[in-house]
């Protein structure tokens, strides 16, 4: 397959790209006992893309053979062609594309369904015979693996495995006022196949033990007082923050919609105390959560600097954008299925941490919150943001008190960083998720904690 | 049509010669058509092929699926063995099924081949309308495509069905710029079937935009009331999908942990209030044929004048929980028009805010809600105020429905759903300070 795509690509008269791609998934889902959900799938094909004077054509097929590779560079063209003669924007050829070379050097490594049924059930067991108090049990286990091979014209070359594994725990319980009250975790799981992390169900059950007991003491939670107030938000929401808040208005595309950030570069947008990175594959000295060595446009991937002691540093680019910009390009142009088109993605987004101990955050508010969970979060290009806060505690006098009920913070992300004054010593990764962009991406998102001030939803 | 369901009697005979009890199979092939707009300026024409087969296998009552996207021999007959060895490791389980024969069809609608040039002038039409009539709209992102299909679903019950459907729809990301402000962005998406309608004038899209440019206006809202909140069309379609998935649907009702759980035929719902499934509606563009359990979709009520009548199952939620299955899966619905218009509503509005995007977690299960109020519009003594942001507002789902203040006789067909404005009493309000 490599030597047919290397050639026909070879052949193109303008920037092509020219993508196979294998995306195997197993998931299992155990919904109170019941396997709900018991799938596997494969879907595999050929993706090409090619650039005409400031526009694109794009073509896949489901078919990954000589021909079939022809045909969708020859339609990508094609497209190309037809909307640069019907909407011609005359930007030139792209004159910054790399030619790099990445083989993996892994192998993929399957799983049968029957590992993961097992696995999860006895999971699930576990939590069943523990806590027959619980109103539902939801127990997920997802493992897929990603390969791309990816040519283009300039002659970058990658062969690339992404596998990811998780698994998702949550529980229900029934507070006084006849509310039922959620909580769920990811239970280990991370960049890799399921035997780089899960051996023995045994070893997941503390994590469940204090899932439950979290929730139980949710159970009996309040609803904080709502109004601006000074919080710590904890690595996953500080994560959510980096991404959706400050992330996306730094991709270029939306840069040039009209972001916010559109035309910050070199201003302070946060606290002198933040500094924000989209690291490509090493954070803070290891290996990040979901490392992209090549992205889908042949370029090398390199840490984007967002935010840098408070001043705006960068935008995330793809090859068009950063030849707009003029500046080199970071690897930031994903795709997601074999028919879709890169687009302009981030990768592991994290603040970095500070030198604070987070006992000491704490003992540092006289009244407040510490916030400790969320489940999703929406952000608008204006940097208005709102997370749904499913976990945390009010802080009275230094110390935490009772647990709170799910609730919302809101906020304009560059006005709630410049409230920053102080970031716990470690960074905690979130890497289960998916961003929505018009395709699905796998990012990780991270950060220490964070003392800063934030609206509260209340009840 | 017939290569696919030669495809799908092969993989309902493999899964049959491998030990399956009971065996569906959907096959599908398709392609997609697809213009993008990004900041304004047309930037890629997208042409994907698909094809795929998924399947589902009952053996000693324990289930196993599987997909895969390629029709190949090599590729079905992995897929297959995949899907038995599932079941071999699946946890018997009495609600498994597939359906029951009724009457075999064929379903055809829609426009079955793309009229790309005309499609492409409309859409250069339209973004040149938006840059003549509204100059301060900013077209952050227009997805706009056409998608044809067939597919075939068929089991060991004999039932066959086949499907072939086309049709165009677009999807637009705006916001609002001039010198000094930048509005929040906002969505719009419509589906069709004649390349050359005008897209401007489709839906509610042109309202929008003009509710956008007053957005360049808002400020941030200070204070905090409980008044009354009128849904735009789309955001209330947002939170019936909601109130739909966390009430009436599977894992709700399976669980138990719905508040509606035992309330079918009570009032849940100001009398005022009918919320249908119509996939076979004439409005409706392309909606569902065959249900996802695979039996032929019917239109059903989920409240009709205020009262529960159904909940949205499939026929596994339905078997374990002894209630009946929902004649459609899809979501394709309709909240019928009140009697008095958007204006009436508004004017009776003592405290209130007009909601036309709502961003916020997902409602607790209980329907407690709370989230940002986007795009909106205050009003106040009866008239709309002026636009507002960094608004929340909070309230619970269950208790909104039967707080309804009114719903317009204006609504607006997506192609998907129809939907009026609709007001609510009860909601709280508060800015961030």
């Amino acid at each position: 397959m490599n030597d047919y795509m290397k050639k026909l690509i070879s052949e193109a008269d303008s920037h092509a790209e020219i993508r196979s791609q294998t995306s195997r998934t197993r998931r299992v889902s155990v919904v109170g006992g019941s396997l709900v959900g018991n799938m596997s799938s494969v879907s595999k094909g050929i993706g090409a893309r090619v650039y005409k004077d400031g526009v694109w054509g794009f073509a896949s097929q489901s078919k990954c053979d000589e021909e079939s590779a022809r045909q969708v560079l020859k339609s990508a063209r094609e497209n190309a062609f037809l909307l640069n003669s019907g909407c011609p924007k005359n930007k030139g050829p792209l004159d910054n594309a790399q030619s790099v070379y990445y083989s993996e050097p892994r192998a993929f490594i399957d799983v049968s369904q029957k590992t993961l049924v097992d696995f999860a059930r006895e999971v699930d067991s576990y939590i069943e015979k523990k806590y027959p108090d619980l109103t539902s049990r939801h127990v997920g286990l997802s493992t897929g693996t990603i390969e791309k091979t990816l040519c283009t014209s300039e002659g970058s070359f990658a062969y690339q495995l992404f596998p990811r594994t998780y698994m998702i725990v949550s529980m229900s319980a029934e507070a006084s006022d006849g509310s039922n009250i959620e909580l769920f975790d990811v239970l280990g799981g991370g960049e890799g196949y399921f035997s780089d992390y899960y051996s023995d169900p045994v070893l997941l059950f503390p994590q469940i033990d204090s899932l439950y007991h979290e929730l139980m003491s949710k159970k009996e939670g309040i609803f904080p007082d709502a109004g601006e107030t000074l919080c710590i938000i904890d690595s996953g929401i500080a994560g959510m923050v980096a991404h959706e808040a400050v992330g996306h208005t730094v991709e270029a595309d939306l840069v040039l919609a009209g972001s916010v950030a559109n035309g910050s570069i070199g201003k302070e947008v946060a606290s002198p105390l933040v500094s924000l990175t989209d690291f490509a594959h090493t954070a803070f000295g290891e290996r990040a959560p979901l490392p992209v060595y090549v992205d889908d446009e042949g370029t090398l991937c390199e840490d984007a600097v967002i935010i840098k002691d408070g001043i705006l540093t960068g935008y995330l680019n793809n090859l068009e954008s950063a030849k707009h910009f003029g500046v080199k390009p970071q690897g930031n142009a994903r795709a997601y299925a074999f028919s879709d088109e890169p687009l302009i993605r981030m990768r592991n987004t994290a603040i970095h941490p500070g030198d604070h101990k987070l006992s000491d955050m704490i003992a540092s508010i006289d009244k407040g919150y510490y916030l400790t969970r969320t489940q999703n979060g929406q952000a608008d290009t204006t940097g208005e943001f709102m997370f749904g806060i499913t976990m945390g505690y009010e802080i009275v006098n230094g110390k935490l008190g009772r647990a709170l009920r799910d609730t919302t913070i809101s906020g304009v992300a560059f006005n709630m960083l410049k409230s920053v004054d102080m970031l716990s010593d470690n960074v905690g990764w979130d890497f289960a998720g998916y961003c929505g962009k018009k395709q699905p991406m796998a990012v990780s998102m991270g950060g220490p904690a964070i003392r800063c001030k934030v609206n509260i939803g209340g009840r | 049509m017939e290569n696919l369901k030669k495809a799908a009697e092969y993989i309902l005979s493999s899964l049959k010669d491998g030990g399956a009890d009971d065996a569906q199979v959907s096959v599908s092939e398709g392609r997609v058509e697809e213009f993008n707009v990004d900041a304004g300026e047309f930037s890629l024409i997208r042409s994907v092929f698909n094809s795929g087969a998924s399947m589902k296998v009952i053996k000693d009552m324990r289930k196993g699926t599987a997909a895969v996207n390629q029709l190949d021999k090599e590729a079905v007959d992995n897929a297959v063995a995949e899907c038995l060895a599932a079941a071999e490791t699946g946890v018997r389980d009495e609600a498994l099924s597939i359906s029951q024969k009724e009457e075999n069809l064929d379903f055809v609608s829609g426009a079955l081949s793309p009229d790309k040039e005309a499609f492409f002038r409309s859409l250069i039409k339209f973004n040149d309308d938006v840059k003549e009539q509204f100059p301060e709209i900013m077209l952050e992102q227009v997805i706009a495509s056409y998608s044809y299909g067939k597919h075939v679903f068929a089991n060991t019950n004999g039932v066959l069905f086949t499907e072939e459907d086309g049709s165009y729809s677009v999807s637009i990301m705006y916001s609002a710029h001039n010198e000094e402000n930048v509005t929040s962005f906002n969505c719009a998406a419509v589906d069709y079937l004649d390349p050359n309608q005008d897209i401007l004038e489709s839906a509610d899209i042109r309202i929008m935009f003009e509710r956008a440019v007053k957005e360049l206006e808002s400020k941030p809202f200070s204070g905090k009331f409980t008044g009354t909140a009128v849904f735009s069309p789309a955001c209330l379609c947002d939170f019936i999908s909601n109130i739909t998935d966390s009430f009436a649907g599977d894992l709700a009702l399976i669980e138990g942990t719905s508040p509606w759980k035992d309330s079918l035929g009570k009032e849940v719902a100001g009398k005022d209030f009918t919320l249908s499934v119509i996939p076979l509606s004439e409005d409706i563009v392309c909606g569902e044929k065959i249900t996802s359990d695979g039996y032929k979709a019917e239109n059903y009520d989920i409240i009709k004048d205020g009262i529960l009548q159904s909940f949205c199952l499939s026929e596994y939620a339905a078997r374990k929980t002894g209630l009946s299955r929902s004649p459609s899966t899809s979501g394709c619905v309709r909240v019928n028009e009140g009697e008095k218009s958007l204006q009436e509503i508004i004017s009776g509005i003592e405290n209130g805010i007009l909601v036309c995007r709502f961003s916020g977690g997902e409602p607790a299960g209980n329907g407690d809600f709370s989230g940002v109020a986007k795009n909106s519009f205050l009003i106040s003594d009866g008239k709309i105020a002026g636009a507002i942001t960094e608004t929340m507002i909070s309230g619970n789902l269950a208790q909104m429905l039967k707080n309804i203040n009114g719903i317009s006789r204006e609504s607006v067909n997506y192609g998907t759903c129809i939907m009026p404005y609709a007001a609510f009493d009860g909601i709280t309000v508060s800015g961030a300070n």
